[in-house]
């Protein structure tokens, strides 16, 4: 066990460098000059310079790196090139949003899809579970952003119930800012839950046709309790690889969900950064959602580890 | 109702339209040991399977299966499980697969016996750690805390066989027990199930193409082909003398290694032709197409005929083997 | 399970993998023929505006779609819409499988080093989100079709790397792959020869589902405004827009949203029903 979790430490650290490089290198190599971009084709090349020299671009792009890395490793993201705002600080003022909205989001995915998954492995061969796999297959080729509209649609223009859009602080009024999480959350959630329902599925079919169940059976234990005691059981591992491989389904279902309900989240950040071509903002935010995708996994590839024997054993 | 540990009347597998079995029949008394020998594909672990109520999805079994007072075929899933694992249990071909690879074997075997007994936790594990003394395994307190895969195939086995056996079950079914295990091993492990079995009057149903295992391990044996018994009687009469061709084929195509020359001259034996396939079973004996002695007469479905001892054939062979031509 | 050749398999399931089979080739079949037809014939000008016809209902003559808010013909912008996933969903999902298979072969065939670095690092950019590779793309390079396939190529081909990889492994160890080697034919030769056409099957399969799924991620970085822009059209900024303009209520909002999931669904099917008409394992069983 003390094996896997260094190696799985060394592969998060080691993919955290290599991802860094990867994200350096894109923007600062392959967009070319940096300043250039930000102040874009009518730029005097007075004012270029003057910008190169103040952030340092034209230091080696290895220090350039470095100087990168510590900053973040201290906290500091760098600054807006416009704005002169602090990135630690925009993203900080984001979070609030950003991040009970995509983990609420998993969590209800993750109610939804698994009984409805183990219902429908259940039933395979029925019409109720042929009708759970129809919903799952229709609802994986749903984009999230038209789920979005769907919803607030229905429970936001026609019925009137929850806000269609927009934001109210939590330091404000904790209901409302509740109120307007409501529709994004289940609109995220319920494409979630349609592609993880598939995979729960699989998992549990799997499960159910081995020998071990069939044994279960034999020495005493009815269906629904070979199921529940020995199926979820192992049926949990490869379902937690799947998770793990959820998340940057999650963090692009996140992006296009803000934008659909005017949340000022991250993603709009990063979007109008994106826009406005402020590099530095993008690179380093960017990093961060890296970060924070790269933890989740981990946490995933642990908790994989500790259910399952044969890695909790090995020496 | 039958007195009988098991008592199987016309038992029906259907897979869709097909029938897999087709109409078997047979009885093990208490305490009695009968071996069910054939190829794959002739329906004998589905008629086990069929015996312990645990049928893939999409096949259903019809006639009678009496065991324990019931005909289990009419019993609902929830009646029928209380009885698995009580009064009639199984073992599988491969250990490995069969135990939960995620739970201390000791535990899988005590949750056994805490839910047919009632026992409590540290009566059961007890227990267990008693069953796996009997089964010969070294240390058995610290063995009966290793996960499946911690352990080699022949203790595997030796566990799940004290695993159906921790509650002294009327009847015993083993589907080819030692095929997945080492030849080393199989020795051992059948002497332990044997010995398991006495001491606790178990009737045993062995299932196994393995012949000499049958004659070691067997009073009475039933041979299946094309879903049905082909032939069935006392091994000794059966192996010494088969009526059926199928049967006959059977036993000339064993490598017997007191007949084996020194000069390398001897053949063994094989049956001609291929198992047929469910959907293109022949018409009548299922056996024909491969049969040296089939006529018109065999295009009708023969009857299972005889006293102790019964053969499904219109030409049956006679005369102890090494005479056929 | 033990002895599988001893239970036959249930004959229910074939037919209802035909029902999807057959249902995801019309969808897709009726998505590549709009398509084609756009190349030929559009209804209307998809991008000029015409301020006297704005908003037309559905059903308009000559409007089949209606107009939108700045009176563009509907069913024009969803005739080229269909034509801008097909490009970028082909071309992501090619690009894929073409890096995908040879980087795939190559770790299935190489040392322990180079599989070992190849799906290492397929690892790492399996947990870079597509849309964080698009948006820093789109923040360098700006945003277009071009941009976009570049990230979905960069999205999917670790996941076509690692499937390939498998497949190839599968058949790398079967015993008249090693009958090849001891013949002393050369790794190339027992790539293209005996891997390749073992493994076309899965390849198939993995490009249908990917090609759906890269209609999908283009539909919603055309929604983020950082896919595809005006002259060209795709369903995603169709969508933006109405909602934008007139508002989620507008029919507007529907007809992109329908078309993209009927498309992607309709992929999926197939893609699902070829992988079980060719799964080895099931056709065995049903023989």
């Amino acid at each position: 066990m003390i094996r896997y979790i260094l190696r799985r430490l060394a592969f998060f650290f080691g993919a955290l460098i290599v991802a860094s490089i990867l994200i350096f290198t894109m923007i600062r190599v392959a967009g070319g000059n940096v300043a250039a971009v930000v102040l874009g084709k009518d730029a005097s090349a007075e004012a270029i310079e003057a910008l190169v020299v103040e952030y340092g671009l034209d230091r080696p792009l290895p220090v350039q790196y470095f100087d990168w890395i510590g900053g973040m490793l201290r906290g500091d993201l760098g600054q807006s090139f416009r704005t002169g705002e602090s990135v630690a600080g925009l993203v900080v003022s984001r979070l609030p949003v950003s991040v009970p909205l995509a983990l609420s989001g998993l969590l209800l995915a993750m109610l939804i899809a698994l009984p409805l998954g183990i219902y429908a492995a259940r039933n395979i061969g029925k019409p109720s579970g042929a009708a759970v796999a129809l919903f799952s297959q229709i609802g994986i080729a749903v984009p999230v952003f038209w789920a979005g509209v769907l919803m607030s649609l229905l429970f936001g223009v026609k019925l009137g119930w929850l806000p269609t859009g927009g934001w109210i602080p939590w330091s404000v009024d904790p209901v409302a800012a509740i109120r307007s999480l409501v529709l994004p959350v289940v609109s995220l959630s319920v494409v979630l839950a349609a592609i993880l329902s598939r995979y729960v599925r699989t998992a549990v079919l799997d499960v159910m046709n081995q020998d071990y169940v069939r044994t279960a059976r034999a020495v005493g234990m009815t269906r629904t309790e070979a199921l529940i005691q020995v199926g979820l059981r192992n049926a949990a591992l490869p379902i937690v690889t799947v998770l793990g491989l959820q998340v940057a389904e999650l963090i692009g279902g996140t992006v296009i969900i803000e934008t659909v309900f005017s949340l000022p989240g991250l993603a709009r950040m990063i979007l109008a950064n994106v826009a406005a071509r402020e590099v530095i903002v993008v690179q380093s935010t960017v990093m961060l959602i890296i970060v924070f995708v790269m933890v989740l996994n981990l946490i995933v590839d642990l908790a994989y580890g500790f259910l399952d024997p044969r890695i909790r054993t090995a020496s | 109702m039958s007195e009988q540990a098991i008592d199987v009347r016309d038992l029906v597998v259907r897979a869709g339209g097909l029938r897999a079995v087709r109409g078997v029949s047979f009885a093990i008394p208490p305490g009695g040991r009968m071996g069910l020998v054939g190829e794959s594909g002739s329906g004998k672990t589905l008629t086990a399977l069929s015996l312990m109520g645990l049928l893939p999805a999409g096949l259903g079994a019809t006639g009678r299966i009496l065991h324990d007072g019931a005909d289990l075929l009419t019993l609902s899933d929830r009646r029928f499980s209380n009885r698995r694992g009580r009064t009639l249990s199984m073992i599988f071909q491969d250990p490995l697969s069969a135990l939960n690879p995620v739970q201390r074997v000791g535990e899988q075997i005590a949750s056994v016996i805490r839910r047919h007994t009632g026992a409590g936790r540290q009566a059961a594990m007890a227990q267990v750690v008693d069953l796996a003394a009997q089964m010969k395994l070294p240390r058995p307190e610290e063995i009966v805390r290793a996960y499946p895969h911690q352990l080699s195939g022949g203790q595997q086995q030796r566990l799940m066989i004290a695993m159906a056996l921790s509650c002294y079950p009327q009847l015993i079914i083993a589907d080819e027990p030692t095929t997945a295990l080492d030849v080393t091993v199989q020795r051992e492990v059948l002497r332990l199930l044997s010995a398991a079995v006495d001491e606790r009057g178990s009737a045993l149903l062995m299932i196994t193409h393995d012949l000499p295992v049958v004659a070691a391990m067997c009073e009475t044996v039933a041979v299946m082909y094309g879903g049905t018994i082909v032939e069935i009687g006392p091994v000794a009469e059966v192996f010494r003398d088969p009526r059926h061709p199928y049967t006959r084929g059977l036993l000339d195509s064993q490598p017997d290694i007191d007949r084996i020359a020194p000069d390398g001259s001897s053949r063994l034996e094989s049956i001609p032709g291929m198992v047929p396939p469910l959907h293109a079973l022949p018409k009548g004996c299922a056996f024909r197409p491969r049969c040296a002695f089939a006529t018109e007469l065999c295009e009708r479905m023969p009857p299972l005929e005889g006293g102790a001892r019964k053969a499904a054939c219109w030409h049956p062979v006679s005369g102890p083997r090494g005479a056929a031509p | 399970m033990t002895e599988a050749a001893d239970i036959p398999a249930a004959p229910r399931r074939r037919r209802k993998l035909n029902v999807s089979l057959a249902i995801g080739l019309v969808l897709t079949l009726s998505f590549l023929g709009i398509a084609f037809v756009s190349l030929f014939h559009l209804p209307g000008d998809p991008n000029m505006p015409d301020v006297r016809n704005r908003l037309l209902p559905f059903g308009t003559p000559g409007h089949l779609f209606g107009t939108d808010v700045l009176g563009r013909d509907i069913l024009s912008q969803l005739m080229m819409g269909a034509r801008t996933s097909i490009m970028v969903g082909v071309g992501g999902a090619s690009l894929s499988l073409l890096l995908g298979s040879v980087l795939g072969l190559w770790a299935a065939s190489a040392g322990r080093v180079t599989d070992e670095t190849i799906m290492r690092t397929a690892d790492i950019l399996l947990s870079i989100p597509g849309i964080v590779t698009a948006l820093v793309l789109a923040a360098t390079f700006g945003s277009g079709a071009g941009t976009t396939i570049v990230a979905l190529t960069a999205f999917f081909t670790p996941s076509f790397v690692r499937v390939i990889r498998s497949a190839a492994i599968s058949v790398l160890v079967e015993d008249f792959v090693t009958a090849a080697r001891l013949y002393g034919r050369g790794r190339l030769f027992i790539l293209a020869r005996h891997v390749l056409p073992n493994i076309a099957g899965v390849m198939i399969v993995q490009f249908t589902l990917y090609f759906a799924a890269a209609i999908l991620v283009e539909a919603g970085l055309s929604y983020l405004g950082v896919g595809v822009n005006r002259p060209s059209i795709s369903w995603g900024l169709m969508l933006s827009e109405a909602q934008q303009q007139v508002g989620v209520s507008s029919p507007l909002a529907m007809w992109p949203g329908l078309a993209i999931v009927l498309v992607v669904l309709g992929l999926n099917l197939l893609g699902d029903g070829l992988r079980d008409v060719m799964d080895p394992k099931l056709a065995r069983r049903g023989a």
